[in-house]
């Protein structure tokens, strides 16, 4: 497990320096448009073949991974943040406060909150730059993405309460944010890890669903969702293999997540 | 005994032989159709049921071009295109039983011409205030009159269904081919054979020969491809060209390129008075220098070969060259030459800084270019417009947008700068573009609802547009339209882009397609359609 | 008892009344709900693009709308589609039994699938199947619901299944790492330690601390699973209420889309609030 860890701690690595070498790993760049070769097959100018306006796919994937390997993680550790604070100040102070923390997150669950996103976009700038526009995305996915965990954190929250251990502390003069921060939350980390692992990809793909609606990624900036949209032309696919290469990629850095956040295994 | 066997055997095949060949069609629709009422029809999915349902007093043939009697058996122009009249079809029946008559012909006008319906079809047919009458002179013949003269009066009527007067059954009962069978929402339609349709093939067989036609319903492009390999669907109406590429490679037979549409995409500029824009870019936008270069900065060959995959063509003007008659051949394509682009930006005082376009004031060139999300192509050639006005020192952002997003701000807010979309020309004739080329129209997209026009060449372009409406000589329209296209050649309110090709797809066993590039692309000779 | 149903009820109606207002304002401010595709029908005559536009603009007081909305709805008349011109009524009593059914069917399969991994982590120990179910997990989970569903369909299985793969790697994360935490926990290690068999230190020592949790995860599965059920029925065009409902936010329908949103929410809460029953008989039975 330990060498699990070591290199699910070395592919991340080396991904995020590929993603800030990105300039010197891709060249080509993720814009320009080799016009006279679109959609060719892998070769060594195109270690993962071009794209339908020629560009160089593996220059993109790797600018993809920096757009998304540093937003997703941002948006998922803000949503698992607001999950953990509403959750567990709803759970631990119980009552009319827990009542309407509920109240909110079933809201939270059941509002179109696409229409939230056009308008905020239709109040953005025409021209606001495609980091910009993506990163907002990111924020609103992480702003409205906190509900589900949220109740889960509540619930167990609630049921902590009534542990010995809390007692004690409770006992020994902690209460309020002091007792929630050094003792409640620390045991939710089960469910507060689960809610940033699963919000890492939730948030990629959720943003390539969005570019279907001009809400994601402006062009010609790549992000793995839009990379990952391109796999939607299931009929042209099939014969091109190395179009999976970014849902591999995003596999792999998830499973890497996953192995370094599951750090207290037991043993037999 | 063996002569009387074989004449029995010929006795029961006989007829078989000469049986219709039967069996059911299937093809896919985008959505559910917003209405069946084939004088509301408005969306391109309410306009298939209609096709295949309705009766029409003449049909333009999609290959011809040329109109072919249907309901009325002839028809004349009179009073310079102010009235028609048409000699109708005896003893005919809706799907119901219900007789026709002259009389549903001038209920159907009545219909049309309520100016509560707000249909197409009827808005065609207005061509000044007044009223249009519809006059039932005999059973077989009925007078239609208009306040002015209408152009391409004849084809119009291709799109006018004629619904029953008497019929219980009201709008449902059809004089078409097919009638409404079934309706399943969200998943199919199924239209049956009309057993009262009263058209016959050349050997005296009642048509159609289908049994019935089947709509599935099916949103996604992947999964109708998908469909229409396992043979679960006979026919594509639109083909993406990396489906069609690929089918191609699996097996010509399965895709056709009819040839180059009449459909257009272009790329304008907001130049209304009202938009919310700086001074210096509205003074971009409404100088035709900048546009002309903007359109000479743009590889439109590239667009067609990358994006298109070949299966389109660098567009020249409003009227595709698909458009014999109607287009103006004096004029060529407007050539990709970003140096040219230069020089006519510097005649405006544009100049060149560090690789950065700025104008007389020091601002840097750049705006945004909006176009409806989700549709690939468009968002492909918005990249390449990027990719190619970097090269003359223009930044430009592209925002794709959902379409009712996309629509208020080009129709209503007018907040954008730029817009790339497309123009369906499902009619040869130009007329239908009237309300984009007059300055005072809503869909004269540049610069919409003009009190009076902006600009010389917009106050010349009305003039053209409404002596051609007002016209019944196409030779003479022809003129007008050669001076228009002229006009809007050399000031490019719309920069035209590319002419795609329609590309379709029907299957081998399909017999009798002849793929059109109008719509209906696959099946507008419907009732002549067979299975193997 | 009477009183508990009562309350809960009322609860139901004041979200389900809150989420619906909350859904018609974003509807209603958002860009392009007083557009319609006909204005841009160049066939079209002045006239007639006014008239569309101004039909358009009949919902558009928002809370006259709403006001005879519930007045409406009192007598069961949800309203007619904008988009469709059909009851909003008939719609759905087509459109939800199919959602119903798949969500019921995604959802089973997907805690059986989950519960049935985590746990067998947990009693196995063994590395490998740790290292294999995380591998799964990670891959459906990166996995976008379209590109599923449409292989799905190339395969010619029923794209609803899908919902399951793209549920279950949840299912699976939260309750794997619920049991790992509980195991953790001195009474379980001190039953261990005293000999107590696999089975029974999961059924009487680790599943009463995991158990709030776990329902309350039932009830936020129902909305994860609702949440990736929809898209597949747009893609796939499966006639449920996700076919309906992009139709109906493609062109702004109001009517049809606030009365969505009153399905979606019953569903959801109907399912929190479930899971929170349970959550408290168990945790009151336990104690």
């Amino acid at each position: 497990m330990k060498a699990l860890r070591w290199g699910a701690t070395a592919l991340l690595i080396l991904a995020a320096l590929a993603a800030i070498g990105a300039h010197y790993v891709a060249p080509a760049g993720y814009e320009h448009q080799f016009r006279e070769s679109p959609g060719v097959s892998p070769s060594a100018q195109h270690p993962l073949g071009t794209d339908d306006l020629g560009r160089d796919r593996f220059a993109r994937l790797i600018y993809g991974l920096r757009v998304s390997l540093i937003l997703a993680p941002l948006a998922a550790a803000l949503t698992t943040l607001m999950a953990a604070l509403i959750g567990g100040i709803a759970g631990y102070c119980g009552g009319w406060v827990e009542g309407c923390a509920l109240v909110i997150m079933d809201l939270f669950l059941s509002i179109p909150w696409l229409f939230l996103l056009i308008t905020v976009r239709a109040m953005l700038p025409l021209n606001i730059s495609p980091e910009s526009s993506v990163f907002i995305t990111f924020l609103l996915l992480g702003v409205l993405g906190w509900a589900a965990s949220a109740r889960i954190i509540c619930a167990g929250t609630r049921d902590l309460l009534k542990s010995e251990f809390v007692w004690l502390a409770r006992a020994s003069g902690f209460s309020g944010f002091k007792l929630l921060r050094l003792h409640l939350l620390p045991n939710l980390r089960g469910t507060l890890l689960a809610q940033f692992w699963i919000s890492i990809p939730v948030f990629i793909i959720a943003e390539a669903n969005l570019g279907a609606m001009g809400l994601g990624v402006a062009e010609p900036l790549p992000s793995l969702g839009s990379l990952l949209r391109e796999l939607q032309n299931v009929v042209t696919l099939r014969p091109e293999p190395w179009r999976f290469m970014p849902l591999l990629v995003l596999i792999m850095v998830v499973s890497c997540f996953q192995t370094l956040l599951n750090k207290n295994e037991v043993r037999t | 005994m063996k002569r009387f066997l074989l004449f029995a055997l010929a006795l029961l095949v006989g007829p078989l032989a000469f049986a219709q060949n039967g069996g059911e069609l299937r093809f896919c629709i985008n959505s559910e159709p917003k209405t069946f009422n084939p004088l509301l029809a408005q969306d391109d999915n309410s306009e298939v049921i209609r096709y295949l349902t309705a009766g029409v007093l003449l049909r333009v043939n999609r290959i011809t071009q040329k109109p072919q009697p249907e309901l009325a058996t002839g028809w004349k122009v009179l009073d310079g295109g102010k009235r028609i009249r048409f000699k109708l079809r005896e003893g005919l029946r809706y799907s119901d039983g219900t007789q026709f008559s002259s009389a549903d012909v001038a209920y159907t006008m009545q219909q049309l011409m309520d100016p509560a319906l707000h249909s197409t079809t009827g808005d065609a047919f207005r061509s000044a205030e007044g009223k249009v009458t519809a006059q039932a002179v005999s059973p077989t013949v009925v007078e239609i009159a208009f306040p002015a003269p209408v152009a391409n009066l004849v084809n119009l009527f291709d799109t006018v269904a004629i619904v029953s007067e008497k019929s219980p059954q009201k709008e449902t009962a059809t004089l078409g081919p097919f009638y409404m069978a079934e309706h399943k929402s969200g998943s199919y339609i199924l239209l049956k054979r009309n057993p009262n349709y009263w058209k016959k093939d050349a050997a005296g067989r009642p048509l159609p020969y289908l049994d019935s036609v089947r709509l599935e319903i099916e949103q996604n492009r992947e999964i109708e491809a998908l469909r229409y390999r396992r043979g679960e669907v006979h026919l594509i109406n639109t083909v993406s060209p990396a489906i069609f590429e690929k089918f191609t490679a699996d097996d010509p037979s399965l895709v056709r390129d009819a040839g180059v549409s009449s459909d257009t995409e272009q790329l304008w500029f907001n130049q209304s008075p009202t938009a919310s824009l700086p001074d210096y870019k509205r003074a971009w936008f409404t100088s035709t220098n900048f546009r002309r270069a903007i359109s000479q900065a743009i590889n439109r060959e590239d667009m067609a070969r990358v994006v298109f995959r070949g299966h389109a063509k660098p567009a020249i003007g409003i009227i595709s060259p698909a458009n014999k008659f109607w287009f103006n051949s004096k004029l060529k394509p407007h050539p990709y030459d970003p140096a040219a682009a230069i020089k006519l930006l510097q005649q405006d005082g544009f100049h060149q800084e560090n690789g950065v376009l700025k104008d007389r004031g020091g601002h840097a060139v750049e705006f945004s270019i909006i176009t409806n999300a989700g549709n690939r192509p468009r968002e492909n050639m918005a990249a390449m417009i990027q990719e190619d006005l970097k090269k003359i020192g223009i930044k430009v952002s592209v925002a794709p947008m959902d379409f009712p997003s996309l629509i208020e701000r080009i129709s209503d807010k007018l907040n954008y700068e730029a817009c790339l979309l497309g123009l369906v020309n499902a009619d040869l004739d130009p007329n239908s573009q009237m309300n984009v080329w007059l300055s005072s129209a809503d869909n004269h997209q540049w610069n919409t609802r003009q009190k009076t026009p902006a600009t010389p060449w917009e106050a010349q372009i009305d003039k053209l547009m409404r002596a051609q409406s007002s016209s019944a000589d196409n030779s003479k329209r022809k003129q007008y339209w050669d001076e228009v296209q002229q006009i809007a050649w050399e000031q490019e309110p719309f920069i035209y882009l590319v002419n795609k090709d329609t590309l379709v797809a029907i299957a081998p066993g399909v017999k009798n397609a002849q793929p059109s590039t109008l719509r209906p692309q696959t099946y507008w000779n419907v009732e002549e359609l067979a299975l193997k | 008892m009477l009183r508990s149903v009562g309350l809960a009820v009322l609860r139901l109606l004041v979200i389900m009344l809150l989420a619906s207002m909350i859904g018609a304002v974003l509807i209603r401010v958002a860009p392009g709900f007083s557009s319609d595709e006909q204005q841009l029908n160049s066939s079209l005559s002045a006239q007639s693009i006014q008239a569309i536009k101004q039909a358009r603009l009949t919902n558009s007081d928002l809370p006259r709308y709403y006001a005879n909305y519930l007045a409406a709805l009192l007598r069961g008349d949800l309203g007619i589609s904008q988009s469709l011109n059909q009851p909003v009524r008939d719609l759905l009593r087509e459109r939800i039994p199919v959602t119903m059914r798949s969500l019921v069917l995604a959802l089973a399969l997907a805690w059986l699938i989950g519960l049935a991994l985590a746990v067998a982590a947990q009693l196995t120990r063994s590395r490998l199947l740790t290292f294999l179910t995380d591998g799964v997990s990670s891959t459906f989970i990166s996995t976008p619901a379209v590109v599923l569903a449409l292989v799905f369909v190339l395969l010619r299985l029923p794209p609803q299944l899908a919902a399951t793969l793209l549920v279950f790697p949840k299912i699976y994360r939260y309750s794997q790492n619920l049991l790992q935490q509980s195991y953790q926990l001195p009474h379980v290690l001190t039953a261990r330690a005293k000999g107590a068999g696999a089975w029974r230190v999961l059924a009487w020592h680790v599943a009463p601390m995991a158990a709030p949790q776990m329902l309350a995860l039932v009830g936020v599965s129902v909305s994860i699973a609702l949440g990736v059920l929809l898209p597949i029925e747009v893609i796939c065009d499966v006639p449920g209420i996700g076919q309906l409902a992009w139709q109906a936010a493609q062109s702004r329908d109001l009517p049809l889309l606030v009365n969505l949103t009153l399905v979606v929410t019953f569903v959801t809460v109907c399912a929190t609030m479930l899971s929170d029953s349970a959550r408290r008989s168990f945790t009151r039975s336990a104690a």
